[in-house]
């Protein structure tokens, strides 16, 4: 019998289906990225967006009409976006659903329109569309499926057959059209988990078991919780139960000698610690077992003020409570769980002092983390390379800064556009995205803002400041490939400028001076060094008399980053 | 005609061997250096204050001694009709403030004036009060024309280093809260009052064209734009590092084609603040003169 029309309960099975697929597949298409940098890109990012949205629609129940799934899925993948094809992926759906939410029934006549506007509305989105990814993908698929709907067919299951498989030949020829794809051997990623999305929803119309229990383990490879299974992450992520915070208001110097004996103390106490210095106070952050020791300790130094312990094990549990009774997980509460891996290091203040203007970085590395404080940023959002923040997260990051205008620095490629969409969310601040896409030039941004001048005029000067900066990253392969014509191997060190690889090998300060070498010209006079959590102090200060000696003009600065996955960011300017 | 003596400070930059030349009366700025008095340009020289604050000597400006002030105002009044005295800016030192108050003590025959200058720009009133008096106006009349203009300048400076700044206290809180974590070189600005945060550059090169462009937009915005007969006039001055101060000046006469082009030594009691390789550029608009 053929089956012509779907209604809403059918609908949301289909898209929570999609989901579920998508996250299964989640951990094979993060290795579809190009470039072999260890991170959890495309997968993890498209996963994670529409995730958001299925919680959302699962929250529902059995029951919902058209119209609230809808607004659901839009809704909830747009706070929920993260990376480039996960903010790609929430405009498909907000597209989609534009067209099926006044409908009962959803035919093939609908779902051909749907699927056009859904292609429109995601090429929107993106300013420079490039062919050969989801985008390419998807415009296929709505290509054959208005054919079809054109055609006269009415029958979905014909329907949905063939245009998964235009959407997956289309995939097949991504490499055609992107050589880096071609080159490194691989379809691509995004493309991939639209594939995969549809595959679910396929499988759900046809009537296959899948189990739609949005907690339920996704898959046996999964290695990574992606929100759903906070649960079991939460729990084993807790070591250190009280989260302990105060600040020393300080009774004699705190120099760099008692701040490094003072921070292994804590280390030796708890994790996740935070230790800020200023002339006379200190602000503290740490979760140990033991929050008297820590305050034990902090008093050899000065009085202390804002003291503030929470039981951390007793509110997540409250928070998993709430949680599973709306049957919502928020973004947030993934965040508090500890899967970004990171402290939240802005101190939550009832309220900072209201200003005009406001800045949010997007960093990693407590030490860069810290020269963003120092230059006068207002919140640091944790994140970047591998772990994208959402729009949501940038969101919530705006809510906290109390300025009318806000400048959001990104700070990496794949955080542009989620910055992008938050900006247009944004209803009651202003809210700038200068679009940096390496720490340096979020710290070219930075220091170019003055106060006294207009806003137009600040953003003006830093967008002109960032294209000054030219920013190399030291890196290590994932895995075999070929880039820009260099045969890289799994394990290789990669020197990575903002134009392509420049330097491979096996030799990390070898890779790291021929980067250099490739970004520094006559009119260089600043070369920066950032070096990561995996760089020993000593190593990065040979490599910085070795640049000293090679490069007598230019001044070199040596600063402890404290970034993961980069063993070095360097910035010539 | 009343003849009229034209006094200012060590900080104007005028030496005491150009002082006579100028027909300008210069005070000598004292300095406390580890706990002994020193006199700018008297028995402390440029060279032995930079290697004093080098060597981390523990130095503090102060204000010449009311004494000292109507010593040379009664010297000079046994000649003069009547004084013009120009201090250094009110915004940066008490010396205007003590002036204004020994002044009243000589029915207004000194008249001082407050204009907020320092260093090249207050070397340029010092000239222009010499100029009115020969134009014929009394002192009352100086002081006026003089502080109706006070506005009418600007000053940038980019440091080489946050060090002195932070040991000194003579900047507002802006100023202080810059990021120490880089090694940057911040644009201060004086526009009469103290010294205020403008700019921060992490190179020189940047730091000096966003001076350049601070002063264009000056001359555009404030002092009447750039026309031929060239109603402002531009200075540079600098901080023990004279070689990188005529190449800044040659920097300068290259993107202000056709202006003269003043350069001296910053005070000492501004380099006492911002320590020693700073570069500034000035702009005053000239006194018009019906």
């Amino acid at each position: 019998m053929s089956l012509q029309k779907i209604d809403a309960k059918m609908l949301s099975k289909m898209f929570l289906a999609g989901a579920k697929n998508l996250e299964s597949k989640k951990e094979w298409i993060n290795e579809l990225n190009v470039f072999p940098v260890p991170d959890g890109d495309t997968g993890t990012n498209m996963t994670m967006t529409i995730m958001s949205a299925a919680r959302e629609v699962a929250a529902l129940g059995e029951n919902a009409d058209m119209e609230s799934i809808c607004k659901a899925i839009s809704s909830g993948s747009l706070r929920g976006a993260r990376g480039n094809s996960g903010v790609i992926l929430s405009q498909l759906f907000r597209g989609f659903t534009k067209v099926i939410r006044t409908q009962t029934q959803l035919t093939v006549s609908v779902f051909a329109d749907a699927f056009d506007k859904a292609v429109e509305t995601a090429y929107k989105a993106v300013m420079k569309p490039k062919e050969g990814t989801i985008l390419t993908v998807a415009r296929g698929a709505a290509e054959r499926a208005k054919e079809l709907a054109e055609g006269g067919g009415e029958d979905l299951e014909t329907f949905f057959r063939a245009v998964i498989e235009q959407a997956e030949y289309v995939l097949s020829q991504t490499p055609e059209m992107l050589p880096v794809l071609k080159q490194a051997g691989v379809v691509d990623s995004g493309g991939q988990g639209l594939v995969e999305v549809l595959h679910g929803a396929f499988d759900a119309f046809m009537g296959k078991e899948v189990n739609l229990d949005l907690n339920a383990p996704a898959a046996p490879e999964r290695k990574t919780g992606a929100g759903s299974s906070y649960e079991a992450q939460a729990n084993a992520e807790i070591r250190f139960g009280y989260c302990t915070e105060f600040i020393i208001l300080l009774n004699k110097p705190f120099n760099v000698k008692t701040e490094k004996d003072f921070k292994s103390f804590l280390e030796s106490i708890g994790d996740s610690i935070v230790c800020v210095a200023d002339d006379d106070v200190v602000k503290v952050h740490v979760h140990t077992n033991d929050p008297g020791m820590a305050i034990q300790r902090a008093l050899k130094y000065g009085a202390l003020s804002n003291m503030k312990i929470d039981n951390m094990r007793l509110e997540h549990q409250e928070k998993l409570f709430k949680m599973s009774e709306s049957g919502k997980a928020e973004v947030k509460a993934v965040e508090a769980t500890g899967v970004a891996g990171q402290p939240e290091t802005s101190p939550a203040e009832p309220q900072m002092p209201h200003k005009e203007v406001g800045f949010i970085a997007v960093s990693v590395g407590e030490g860069v983390n810290e020269i963003f404080r120092s230059l006068g940023v207002d919140y640091i959002i944790e994140g970047g390379q591998t772990m994208n923040p959402s729009t949501a997260d940038i969101l919530d990051a705006v809510e906290k800064v109390n300025a009318d205008t806000v400048f959001i620095l990104p700070n990496n490629k794949n955080i542009i556009l989620a910055a992008n969409q938050a900006a247009e969310l944004m209803t009651d601040k202003n809210l700038l995205v200068i679009p940096t896409k390496t720490i340096p030039q979020g710290i070219t941004a930075v220091i170019n803002f003055v106060p006294d001048i207009s806003v137009d005029e600040n953003e003006q000067t830093m967008l002109e400041e960032i294209g000054n900066v030219k920013t190399g990253q030291v890196t290590y392969a994932v895995r075999d490939t070929v880039i820009d014509g260099k045969e890289i191997r799994k394990d290789d060190y990669m020197g990575i400028g903002d134009a392509g690889i420049l330097a491979v090998g096996q030799d990390m300060a070898k890779v790291t001076e021929e980067m250099v070498a490739a970004m520094v010209d006559e009119d260089s006079e600043l070369i920066s060094i950032y070096y990561g959590s995996d760089v020993d102090e000593t190593a990065a200060e040979e490599l910085r008399d070795t640049l000293e000696s090679a490069y007598p003009s230019c001044d070199i600065e040596l600063q402890a980053g404290g970034q993961p996955i980069y063993y070095y960011v360097i910035s010539v300017e | 005609m009343a003849k009229i003596a034209v006094v200012t400070d060590s900080n104007s930059g005028i030496t005491q061997a150009q002082a006579p030349e100028l027909g300008i009366h210069v005070l000598p700025m004292p300095f406390m250096i580890n706990g002994q008095t020193f006199f700018e340009d008297i028995d402390l020289t440029q060279e032995q204050f930079y290697e004093m604050l080098a060597t981390g000597a523990d130095i503090s400006t102060s204000q010449p001694s009311p004494e000292a002030v109507m010593k040379l105002w009664d010297e000079l009044l046994k000649e003069y009709d009547e004084i013009v005295h120009i201090p250094m800016s009110s915004g940066l030192s008490g010396s205007c403030q003590s002036a204004v108050m020994l002044a009243q003590e000589y029915e207004g025959r000194v008249q001082v004036v407050n204009n907020q200058r320092i260093s090249v720009t207050q070397r340029r009133s010092a000239l222009d009060a010499r100029e009115l008096a020969a134009k014929g106006m009394n002192a009352a009349q100086i002081k006026d024309t003089l502080e109706r203009d006070k506005f009418n300048s600007s000053i940038y400076i980019m440091l080489d280093t946050l060090y002195y700044l932070k040991k000194g206290g003579r900047i507002t809180p802006a100023a202080a809260a810059i990021g120490t974590l880089l090694k940057l070189k911040p644009v201060l600005q004086i526009q009469g009052e103290k010294l205020d945060a403008f700019a921060k550059a992490r190179t020189t090169s940047q730091g000096k064209s966003i001076m350049i462009n601070a002063i264009k937009n000056d001359i555009n915005n404030r002092f009447g734009g750039f026309t031929e007969r060239r109603e402002v006039r531009l200075a540079v001055a600098y901080t023990f590092d004279k070689d990188a101060a005529l190449a800044w000046r040659d920097e300068v006469s290259a993107a202000f084609p056709g202006y003269e082009m003043h350069m001296d030594p910053l005070s000492l009691s501004v380099a006492c603040h911002i320590g020693p390789g700073a570069l500034a550029v000035t702009c005053c608009k000239k006194l018009e003169t019906e």
